[in-house]
């Protein structure tokens, strides 16, 4: 049943990805190409009111050919940023011949709460993970309510309710301020219930988390949030009860575009740090490290992606923020529990992506390489390679881990990951 | 001779109108071009309302256009299709239309410019085609005629990265065809292969 319902929904939105596909072409086509753009506007809304990565782009816009699909992306950027209900774009004749001004048409939301599903996956081995999200818009405030079943991200399968509120999501102000809320429910592997034995780690059948962060736009391409994370978790061990991890959080990241020329690039990269010290209550107390690095380069129909992750963890953390490989996006194909049902201490890993776009949508190949360890153990180096199809925002991949020379491929379909 | 629809009128024509617009049944013709089969309706105006004003705003507008072949009036078994996606544009300085047929590729599109609006509409019925050797030749025919416009408000803003917005999705599958977005259906016939007027070919086209 849930495949059949995943099929349905891949059919009905691939169908609407279609209809978006005859409308960019209608745009890539739009006569008025041939005309510079003199100025644009949004009647009603201040320069000064806009977000920084927002005003950016429409000022990049002017002087250039007036791209239809740009303008498009542009207007669903706003509608997206500034929570609008629509936004159309108009052009009118400019001051002289072969110019033309743009102005974007906005109408303000009838309905301040919207249901949405960011993603889902259903990968062979692992079987369903999604979310399911109610948005709802108060003056500059979002309140997000979910539902979560993830057998993705952790050791564990989690699945319970999140709420978030976010203080004015469309980064007008240098800061923002979040505030975070988890209740889930554990379901454990036997391999890591029988490895956990001796471990001197906690199973435990419930958490819960609350997570209030702020975060400081430094640079249009640059943030840093600083926070803190209560997290009780309740252990199946009745002798053992709640267990508290009180942590300090800390995060940069950095994201830039290059554009212009023939080949379009993105460099994006994220610090994190969370400190988990009896100072703040916690009954754990370590240090967890984690980088990530990506790059991307797009040129014609070719697109190569490289992502490079990296961390460490000094003293003993719980489960949830144990590192784990043999996931969606990390050694794909890999048996997670093979690798560590335990989960590790230290972790690298790189994902190499060479992409070729067609008319259909995008075909890829993939190679990843990485380690997952305990500190006072050795590491393996394990490789897999995959092939997937991308279109928009879903995805199909079949990965193989390379390993003793046996091809076990494992089928993953979803979207946003 | 069922060349001109005006014939036909009587053996069993409908038309849908979803939008308001000047579709006289008796205008439409349908005559061969060589090997292919076209229609033409030169005093019917399918630009109008919502999309004329987005196309002078100077947003593109997409039309989905269909020519089906039926054994009976209602059919919903084809016998043959032919399915055309163009692309218009107005020109905000020289206030002419622009066309353009979209193919499989970027290589097969086809676009023609300076255009007055009339001629716009004509050209995009002009260039729906279907191959004479898909028509059945031992037993009359009908022809469905349908066009509509393609809204990219309705569509955009349900996928995107944020993901699947299931509001939009539950509220767009949930209405009929809005009554602001152009749709129109014509079913005509029964044509014989034999009685269409032949014209003189003027090479492949569409």
């Amino acid at each position: 049943m849930p495949l059949f319902l995943l099929v349905l929904l891949v059919a009905v939105t691939s169908a609407l990805h279609a209809d978006q596909d005859l409308v960019r072409a209608a745009d890539e086509s739009n006569v008025n190409q041939r005309y510079v753009i003199e100025s644009i506007s949004i009647p009603g809304i201040e320069r000064d009111h806009l977000p920084p990565d927002l005003l950016q782009r429409v000022d990049s816009l002017v002087g250039l050919p007036c791209d239809m699909a740009m303008l498009n992306a542009l207007s669903l950027e706003i509608r997206r940023q500034l929570h609008f209900r629509t936004v159309t774009e108009h052009l009118a004749k400019g001051s002289e011949p072969g110019r033309v001004r743009v102005s974007f048409e906005v109408s303000h939301r009838d309905r301040a709460f919207e249901v949405s599903l960011p993603r889902f996956l259903y990968h062979s081995d692992q079987g369903f993970t999604g979310e399911v999200e109610a948005n709802a818009h108060e003056g500059a405030n979002t309140y997000t309510f979910g539902l979560v079943s993830n057998g993705d991200d952790l050791t564990e399968r989690f699945s319970g309710i999140t709420a978030h509120l976010e203080s004015d999501p469309s980064l007008t102000r240098p800061i923002r301020f979040e505030l975070g809320f988890e209740d889930y429910h554990e379901q454990w592997s036997q391999m890591t219930r029988d490895a956990a034995v001796g471990s001197g780690l906690d199973i435990y059948r419930s958490r819960w988390d609350i997570a209030p962060e702020l975060t400081f736009n430094i640079a249009p391409a640059l943030a840093v949030s600083f926070g803190t994370s209560f997290t009780e978790t309740q252990s199946e061990n009745a002798l053992i009860g709640s267990r508290w991890t009180d942590a300090a959080t800390f995060d940069v990241n950095y994201g830039h575009k290059i554009e212009g020329g023939p080949m379009e690039q993105r460099i994006d990269g994220k610090y994190s740090l969370r400190v988990a010290t009896r100072f703040l209550g916690s009954t754990y107390a370590y240090a967890r490290h984690m980088i990530s690095m990506r790059y991307e380069a797009r040129t014609g129909r070719h697109l190569l992606a490289n992502q490079f992750i990296a961390g460490s963890i000094a003293g003993e953390a719980p489960f949830f923020d144990r590192f784990v490989l043999g996931s969606s996006s990390t050694l794909r194909g890999w048996d997670r529990y093979d690798i560590d049902p335990l989960g590790g201490s230290r972790v690298v890993h790189n994902e190499m992506t060479y992409g070729y776009r067609t008319s259909l949508g995008t075909a890829e190949g993939f190679y990843d390489i990485g380690m997952l360890w305990q500190s006072n153990r050795a590491a393996t180096l394990r490789h897999s390679l995959g092939v997937g199809f991308r279109k928009g925002v879903f995805m199909l991949s079949l990965a193989c881990p390379l390993h003793d020379g046996r091809i076990e491929p494992v089928f993953m379909a979803g979207m946003n990951y | 001779m069922l060349g001109i629809l005006g014939a036909a009128a009587a053996s069993g024509i409908s038309i849908t109108r979803a939008f308001a617009v000047s579709l006289n049944p008796s205008d439409l013709a349908v005559h061969f071009d060589g090997d292919y089969l076209r229609i033409s309706l030169p005093r019917y105006s399918f630009l109008g309302g919502k999309e004329l004003e987005r196309l002078k705003d100077g947003a593109s507008v997409a039309f989905l256009a269909q020519l089906t072949v039926t054994a009976t009036p209602n059919s919903l078994m084809p016998i043959a299709r032919s399915v055309a996606r163009f692309a218009l544009s107005y020109d905000i300085w020289e206030e002419r239309f622009q066309v353009t047929k979209i193919g499989a590729s970027p290589e097969s599109r086809r676009t023609v410019s300076h255009l007055t609006e009339q001629a716009a509409q004509n050209w995009c019925i002009d260039n729906l085609t279907l191959d004479k050797s898909q028509l059945p030749s031992d037993r009359p025919f009908y022809l469905q005629f349908d066009l509509r416009a393609e809204d990219p408000r309705d569509q955009l803003g349900i996928i995107g990265e944020p993901g699947i917005n299931l509001t939009r999705l539950i509220e767009i599958f949930s209405r009929p065809v809005r009554s602001a977005q152009f749709h129109s259906l014509m079913t005509a016939g029964p044509f014989r292969l034999d009685d269409l007027r032949k014209l003189e070919p003027k090479g492949p086209r569409g």
